[in-house]
């Protein structure tokens, strides 16, 4: 596994834990129930598009060319 | 009015008055934090378009889109976690009791009642000119021991909420010596 992926990887699993994080208290401490639904749906739907999008993103950049270019 | 609501160890029969968050002005503070964080990342996407026309054919341009989708991914939760921390603020004024539930950072989290009758003193302070425009302050609840002291951060009309708060004690005051007088008449 390539250097990049496995800093990538360590990203993706920090803001994993920080979205588990924000779930559990809003679905767990929840004063208005309705309220914590709308907002945890707005998360988790907004979470997975751009989590998505940027591991797209991370597929389409030519890492091996900007390391070279850099002189790595 | 406040259906919706539950908190941790409500009672079946209590009935909430007055539900109190920060003023929404202490929110809208921190959202423009995160909205400069988003201008900061649109003006940096324009830098570089214009610092070089032909970026866009360039190796570069996936790594610039792809760091700034990894900088929004985080703003996201950054909102979220500034969201959370003033949605689980709360204070709650019922017929029986003050709820006060703070929430500090992610694994923090404190709830203190009292109890209307062991009210002795409330104030409200609104200190400074924005507060003033915008009618925010905070209350003062004051307790007859030494240990207790609440204190209601940042909310709007902090001068009805305590008139409120008055006149709930003295009613809970009132029917509580009524029961009292009961008891010492032998229940009649």
């Amino acid at each position: 596994m390539p250097l990049i992926s496995i800093f990538y990887l360590i990203l993706v699993l920090v803001y994993l834990a920080i979205g588990a994080a924000i779930i559990f208290h809003m679905l767990y401490y929840r004063i208005n129930r309705k309220v914590a639904t709308v907002m945890f749906f707005i998360y988790s739907t907004g979470g997975i598009i751009l989590l998505t999008s940027n591991f797209f993103l991370f597929r389409i950049v030519n890492w091996y060319n900007i390391f070279s270019d850099s002189g790595f | 009015m406040f259906e919706e609501i539950n908190f941790p160890g409500q009672h079946e029969q209590e009935k909430i008055i007055l539900f109190l968050r920060r003023h929404w002005f202490i929110f809208l503070m921190r959202i423009i934090l995160i909205l400069i964080s988003i201008i900061a990342l649109v003006m940096i996407y324009f830098f570089f378009s214009t610092d070089d026309p032909n970026l866009k054919e360039s190796t570069y341009y996936n790594l610039l889109l792809f760091g700034e989708s990894l900088a929004t991914l985080f703003i996201w939760n950054f909102f979220f976690i500034m969201w959370l921390d003033f949605y689980l603020d709360a204070w709650i004024v019922t017929d029986e009791r003050i709820i006060n539930i703070e929430q500090r950072g992610f694994f923090t989290r404190k709830i203190s009642e009292l109890k209307l009758t062991k009210i002795q003193d409330v104030s409200s302070e609104i200190i400074g000119a924005i507060p003033t425009l915008l009618n925010y302050g905070n209350i003062h609840v004051q307790t007859a021991g030494e240990k207790e002291h609440f204190v209601f951060i940042q909310i709007p009309d902090p001068n009805y909420v305590k008139s409120v708060i008055v006149e709930l004690q003295e009613k809970e005051r009132v029917s509580e010596e009524k029961e009292l007088g009961k008891i010492i008449r032998g229940g009649k």
